[in-house]
């Protein structure tokens, strides 16, 4: 017997990305193959490597400073809320995962005297510097005063926002809650990325053997969440049903996965346990899958660990081999993809896979898009500092 | 007492009081004279005083790290050696770390501008760049004591302390952890002080080395506090508080949500908690007597105001460490932006 009042569901899904406004431009550019990966250096001059790119981003609200990061996020609540009437969205929670946030509003020069800085202009692009910003201007954008936050967790963000506004619907702390995460790029986090050797040059090929690294990407995605019985009390349509999320920590390493997966594979379990699924049930996995040597193999073997006692091949996908790795933005914008791959049956392979990891367990989805329907698909994400976290969505029988 | 409530077992913090672990003196602090960085002038703040942290908690090495983090491990270890806790006899896979912060890892952020400055984007620094994440600190935190449970670092405008203390409980009320340690905290730098004061946000006591009015309005503050949550009945734990229902919105009717949040209940201390904001300081939480009614009212300090969003918990302590006693206790606070937080607590 489900109970209404405790079981999450989706019942609104707004996306910008390389793609554009809206989720019919993400998925349709995804059925059609489309990668979105362009040369960084047409962007940002003198950096090399690929990047994926938001074109579509509405103009900037004259008289306020937002950060490219808090005009992401905007206009995927935007989206996300469609129709909704002001009123109705009032009181509603915000949880809004972000890593980058204002720091695209601040350059090198800052370091050299703040006070003059911020004399020449800097005052306003600073005071958007904040990871809380993010939230409040999503807040400010559509008239919510209900409880707002933000959640920087590196990767794990954006499905970590999720999955706490599951649990703030569970305590009524607000009768719906908008979930998601917003990242723009910026010469931060592409200097940092390089620093680290962890950019390849070339679009990635997440679960190759060859693979060489990680392509970073901008956009954001948000959730409309709320109880089955709110929405059913506004007739909402109910896209998806959030059954189980979990959160761990690998606690191995500052950045790096734990080799062999074992805290990315406990925190599978548990979302599994959560929505009282079994591993046979699992349709579909949309993998952190970032391209990078260290993480694409320690994944691997948590699916091995976690999937273990399944009969049958787990289907694996990493969609960032269409628009690249937008950090805390990951884990909404591929939640969004997973409840995408539920509704269409389309399961999104990885671009550029041709030379898998082996795997006695996993099912590489590589090359032609592959149809089949599900009713339970998964998304995975993890970041620096050894976060996982893991989101079961299952279908909505009405 | 509400045995299905999480309680407040143990405190540890890096504050301008020094590292500590349970409650502290409480006794007002006057703000520190700021030589970090050269200033065009006399300027002050509530500054932790340099300490060397395996002074405090043995074999701790913190060379590569930030203040932040250093301070988040020593806060962290001083809390579970109060709660005294065995991490060793508990499931570590189900302890959760929360940490609150306002600006993040913001030093070695700046550290990393400078290495831009310097020798460009593409020679920036390695090293640097994974520890200005936010979620570094508490990453550390779980690295060092081996705590594999959910890992969340949140920000929330004027109110992250609070908010992250309301999640960590949710996190236990629903089974997803055992235990958890909240942290709170923030980094003063340079960058950060002289943006409020370009933004006409800082004290007259900030410019003036003389004792502070009562109404000294926002001085900025740094320091880490760490609180250790568990549910009730652990034989010999220390029982601070238990932490009840709480509310945070960034505006609508605080009045009417508060007064739903207490319903029947009838309160014996009003412990103010307002953060940052100059006017938020000093005020009875913006609530009104009308309210709170003939409460104990327990002021906010500037010490914890000046900390900003990562102020909740050291308003806490501040407030616990004048052992007001047993009774039924609402930390409560307003932001200059019409933001509010109010939590329940039973004091012990």
């Amino acid at each position: 017997m489900i109970d209404a009042k405790k079981t999450i569901v989706v019942t609104g899904i707004g996306v910008i990305s390389p793609y554009g406004i809206g989720l019919s431009s993400l998925r349709d550019g995804m059925l059609r193959g489309e990668c979105c990966l362009r040369q960084a250096r047409e962007l940002y001059p003198g950096f090399e490597g690929t990047v994926a790119a938001v074109s579509a981003l509405p103009p900037p609200v004259e008289g306020h400073h937002y950060s490219r990061s808090d005009r992401l996020a905007m206009a995927a609540a935007r989206d996300a809320v469609g129709d909704l009437s002001d009123s109705g969205l009032r009181e509603s929670g915000i949880v809004m995962a972000s890593t980058v946030a204002g720091l695209t509003e601040i350059d090198p020069e800052i370091s050299k005297g703040p006070a003059a800085w911020y004399r020449h202009g800097g005052l306003s692009r600073a005071a958007s510097y904040q990871v809380s910003r993010v939230a409040a201007s999503v807040g400010e954008h559509l008239g919510i005063q209900g409880p707002a936050c933000a959640v920087s967790v590196a990767c794990a963000s954006g499905a970590m926002a999720i999955a706490l506004a599951a649990n703030m619907l569970l305590d009524e702390a607000a009768p719906m809650v908008l979930a998601g995460g917003s990242d723009a790029l910026c010469p931060f986090t592409l200097s940092g990325f390089n620093s680290l050797q962890a950019l390849d040059q070339e679009p990635c090929r997440p679960f190759s053997q060859d693979r060489k690294g990680l392509n970073l990407g901008e956009g954001a995605a948000v959730l409309v969440l709320e109880t089955l019985a709110h929405a059913q009390q506004r007739d909402a349509r109910i896209l998806a049903v959030l059954r189980g999320w979990a959160m761990t920590n690998d606690a191995s390493h500052p950045t790096a996965p734990q080799k062999d997966g074992m805290g990315l594979a406990i925190c599978i379990e548990r979302a599994l346990e959560m929505a009282a699924c079994s591993v046979e049930e699992v349709g579909y996995v949309n993998a952190h899958g970032t391209g990078t040597p260290l993480n694409d193999i320690a994944e691997t073997h948590a699916y091995e660990n976690a999937f273990h006692g399944r009969r049958r091949l787990i289907p694996v996908s990493s969609t960032k081999s269409y628009f690249g790795h937008c950090l805390g933005a990951a884990g909404a914008l591929e939640a969004a993809i997973t409840i995408t791959v539920m509704q269409t049956g389309a399961l999104f392979p990885t671009l550029r896979l041709n030379n898998s990891i082996e795997s006695s367990k996993i099912d590489w989805l590589r090359g032609e898009l592959r149809r089949e329907p599900l009713s339970v698909a998964m998304s995975v994400s993890a970041g620096f500092g050894g976060s996982n976290a893991a989101l079961v969505f299952g279908s909505h029988r009405q | 007492m509400n045995t299905t409530l999480p309680v407040l077992t143990g405190i540890g913090s890096v504050t301008p009081y020094g590292p500590l672990a349970g409650l502290i003196s409480a006794e007002p602090l006057e703000p520190s004279v700021i030589t970090a960085w050269a200033t065009p002038g006399l300027r002050r703040a509530f500054l932790v005083e340099p300490f060397r942290p395996a002074s405090i908690v043995p074999g701790l090495k913190t060379r590569r790290l930030d203040r932040l983090s250093a301070w988040a491990l020593v806060a962290s270890s001083l809390a579970l050696c109060d709660a005294g806790i065995d991490l060793g006899q508990m499931d570590r896979s189900r302890i959760a770390v929360f940490f609150a912060t306002g600006f993040g890892c913001v030093e070695l952020t700046e550290a990393f501008y400078q290495s831009a400055a310097t020798n460009g984007w593409a020679g920036t620094d390695p090293i640097t760049f994974p520890e200005t994440l936010s979620n570094a600190p508490a990453s550390h935190v779980a690295l060092f004591h081996d705590l594999r449970g959910p890992n969340v670092t949140v920000s929330s405008k004027s109110f992250a302390a609070e908010s992250s203390l309301l999640q960590a409980a949710s996190l236990l009320r629903h089974g997803q952890a055992d235990m958890a340690i909240v942290l709170a905290g923030d980094t003063l730098t340079q960058a950060v002080y002289e943006w409020y004061e370009a933004a006409n946000l800082l004290s007259p006591a900030c410019f003036r080395d003389e004792p502070m009015s009562a109404a000294g309005g926002f001085i900025p503050g740094e320091g880490v506090v760490a609180m250790v949550l568990e549910p009730a009945g652990r034989p010999a734990a220390r029982h601070y508080a238990t932490l009840g229902a709480g509310r945070w919105a960034t505006g609508g009717d605080a009045q009417a949500s508060i007064r739903e949040l207490l319903g029947d209940v009838h309160l014996d201390f009003t412990i103010c908690a307002g953060n940052g904001a100059p006017c938020a300081a000093t005020s009875l939480t913006g609530l009104g007597r009308n309210l709170v009614g003939e409460t104990l009212v327990i002021p906010a300090q500037p010490v914890a105001a000046g900390m900003g969003e990562a102020g909740g918990l050291l308003h806490l302590l501040l407030a616990l460490s004048k052992r007001p006693g047993p009774g039924e206790a609402l930390l409560s606070g307003r932001s200059a932006h019409g933001g509010f937080a109010a939590l329940r607590l039973e004091l012990s």
